[in-house]
C-alpha cells in the first residue's frame, strides 16, 4: 500500500506526542501529551478500518486513563522544576537505539501493509468470516469472535478487569469503592 | 530504501514507539513518568498487530449474509488488541494506586530518593 | 520520614480538588443523559454494528466521573452507593460465569449458545454477556475512580500500629 498524506501526517502527530511526553519535565505536561497521542492513535485505528479498537482506544485510552493519572497526580504531588525539558542521557539513548536498530533489521522480512498476507486472509480468517452470521446470527464479526467463539478469553479479561478493581481496594488499604 | 519507508511505514513506526516507551521505562525520574512511557510501548506494539491485519481496499469487519474472499479486514488481532487494551487500563490502574501508596509511605516520587531512603 | 496517617483519622480531600463553575454545572447537566443513553446504545448494538460491552461500560462509567466534575467528588460519592457500584460488578461477572456454566449443565460445552431453549439463543446470549460486560466495566471505572480520589487510607475499624 502507498503512504497516503493522511497517515503520514497522523503517525508524524503521533510520534511528536510521544517524543513530548518523553522529553518534557512536568508531569502534567507528559499527562497532557499522552492523552493527544491516545487520540492520535485511536484516529489511526479508524483509518485502519479497526472501528471497535478506536472506540476503546479513544474511551479508555484518552479518557479513563487521563482522568486516573490526574487523579494519582492529585493525591500525590506535581513536582516544581525550573527547566523545560529533561537532560537526555546518551548512554540510554545509544542502548535504546541499538535495540530500535536491531529490530528494524527485522522490518523488510515482513510483508508490506495490506497485501493478502496468511496473517490476514489465511484459512481460519475466511472461516470466521464466512460462517460468522451463520453461526452466531450476529453481524460484527468481531463481537462473534470475542463473545461466542472465544469467549473464555473474554471471561478472563473481564475477571482481571474485575480483579484490578479489587487489588486497588486491598493495596490502598480500603474496604468500599468509595 | 525509500520504497521499503513507502511500504511498510506502519512498523518503522511501531519501533519508533517501542524506543520512545523503552527509554521512558528506564530514565524518567518520576515515577508517573514511567507508567506513561509503559503505556506508550503497549501502544506501539498494538499498532504492529493491526497493520497486520490490514487488507487493502477492503472494509471494517462487518459482515452480513454473504461474505467474498478478501472483502474485509481480519478480525482476529482485533480482538486480541481489544482485550489488551482493558488488560493495559487495569494494569495502569494498579500501578498508580501502587505509586499512591508509595507516596503515603516515602513522601516523594522521585526514584533515586526512594532508593536512597530504602538503603537505610 | 514516612507520611504516617493515625488511626481513624477522616477521609480528606485534598484542597483545590474541587472548583465550582457554572458552566461546567449548567453543561453537564444537559449533556448526562445523552451521555449515558448513547453509552447503552453502544452496549446493545453491539451486536450488529462496532461497539460492545467494554466500550459501552466505559462510556457509561464516564457519566458519574462527569457529575463529580461539574458538583465535587464528595457529594457525588454520597450520591452514588459504595455498596451498588460493587454489586453491579460483581453482578456482572455472575452473569458471565452463570451463561457460560449453564451451557455445561445442559450438557454441551462452555459457552455453547444453541442449548438453550429460547429462539434465537446465540444473539441474546451474546447480547446478555455483553451487558454483563458492561456492568463490569462501569462499575470498575467508577469504583476506581473514586478509590483514585480517596487515595491512602487505613482500612476503618483496626487500630493500626507504626509502619515501618
Amino acid at each position: 500500500m502507498s503512504a497516503t498524506m493522511i497517515e503520514g501526517v497522523l503517525l508524524a502527530f503521533v510520534l511528536g506526542c510521544a517524543l513530548g511526553a518523553a522529553v518534557l519535565k512536568d508531569v502534567l505536561a507528559s499527562v497532557i501529551a499522552f492523552a493527544a497521542y491516545s487520540l492520535g492513535v485511536s484516529v489511526i485505528w479508524v483509518v485502519l478500518h479497526a472501528p471497535d479498537v478506536g472506540l476503546t482506544e479513544a474511551a479508555v485510552g484518552a479518557g479513563i486513563m487521563t482522568i486516573l493519572f490526574l487523579l494519582a497526580l492529585s493525591n500525590t504531588v506535581r513536582p516544581s522544576h525550573d527547566q523545560f525539558f529533561e537532560s537526555i542521557r546518551l548512554r540510554t539513548v545509544l542502548g535504546v537505539g541499538a535495540f530500535v536498530v536491531v529490530m528494524a533489521a527485522t522490518v523488510p522480512a515482513l510483508p508490506e501493509i495490506g497485501s493478502s498476507a496468511p496473517v490476514s486472509t489465511g484459512e481460519v480468517t475466511t472461516y470466521y468470516l464466512e460462517h460468522a452470521y451463520k453461526e452466531t446470527q450476529v453481524k460484527n464479526a468481531v463481537t462473534a469472535v470475542l463473545a461466542a467463539y472465544r469467549g473464555f478469553d473474554t471471561l478472563g479479561e473481564a475477571v482481571v478487569v474485575f480483579a484490578a478493581g479489587a487489588v486497588a481496594l486491598g493495596v490502598l488499604r480500603r474496604e468500599v469503592f468509595a | 530504501m525509500i520504497d521499503l519507508l513507502l511500504t511498510r511505514y506502519n512498523y518503522y513506526a511501531t519501533m519508533l514507539l517501542l524506543g520512545i516507551g523503552l527509554y521512558m521505562l528506564i530514565e524518567s525520574e518520576n515515577l508517573v513518568k514511567k507508567v506513561i512511557g509503559m503505556n506508550i510501548f503497549q501502544t506501539g506494539i498494538f499498532l504492529f498487530f493491526i497493520s497486520l491485519a490490514y487488507v487493502d481496499g477492503a472494509s471494517a469487519p462487518i459482515v452480513g449474509k454473504d461474505v467474498e474472499a478478501g472483502a474485509h479486514v481480519s478480525p482476529l488481532p482485533h480482538v486480541l488488541i481489544l482485550t489488551a487494551i482493558v488488560v493495559g487500563v487495569a494494569l495502569t490502574a494498579v500501578a498508580l494506586a501502587l505509586i499512591i501508596r508509595i507516596y503515603a509511605e516515602y513522601g516523594t516520587l522521585n526514584e533515586s530518593t526512594i532508593e536512597e531512603l530504602n538503603h537505610d | 520520614m514516612s507520611a504516617d496517617s493515625d488511626q481513624g483519622r477522616e477521609r480528606q480531600e485534598s484542597p483545590g480538588l474541587y472548583v465550582e463553575s457554572t458552566v461546567i454545572m449548567t453543561t453537564v447537566r444537559v449533556i448526562a443523559p445523552f451521555v449515558l443513553t448513547f453509552g447503552l446504545f453502544i452496549m446493545f448494538h453491539g451486536a450488529d454494528t462496532p461497539g460492545g460491552g467494554f466500550q459501552g461500560g466505559v462510556v457509561a462509567g464516564a457519566v458519574v466521573m462527569m457529575l463529580a466534575f461539574a458538583y465535587g467528588i464528595d457529594t457525588t460519592r454520597d450520591w452514588a452507593d459504595a455498596r451498588l457500584v460493587a454489586l453491579l460488578g460483581a453482578l456482572g461477572v455472575l452473569t458471565f460465569v452463570a451463561i457460560g456454566l449453564g451451557s455445561i449443565a445442559l450438557g454441551g460445552v462452555f459457552l455453547e449458545y444453541p442449548l438453550y431453549p429460547i429462539k434465537k439463543a446465540s444473539k441474546y446470549g451474546m447480547e446478555l454477556v455483553e451487558l454483563g460486560i458492561g456492568a463490569i466495566v462501569a462499575s470498575i471505572a467508577v469504583g476506581l475512580f473514586f478509590l483514585l480520589a480517596a487515595g491512602f487510607g487505613h482500612a476503618m475499624d483496626e487500630p493500626e500500629g507504626d509502619e515501618s
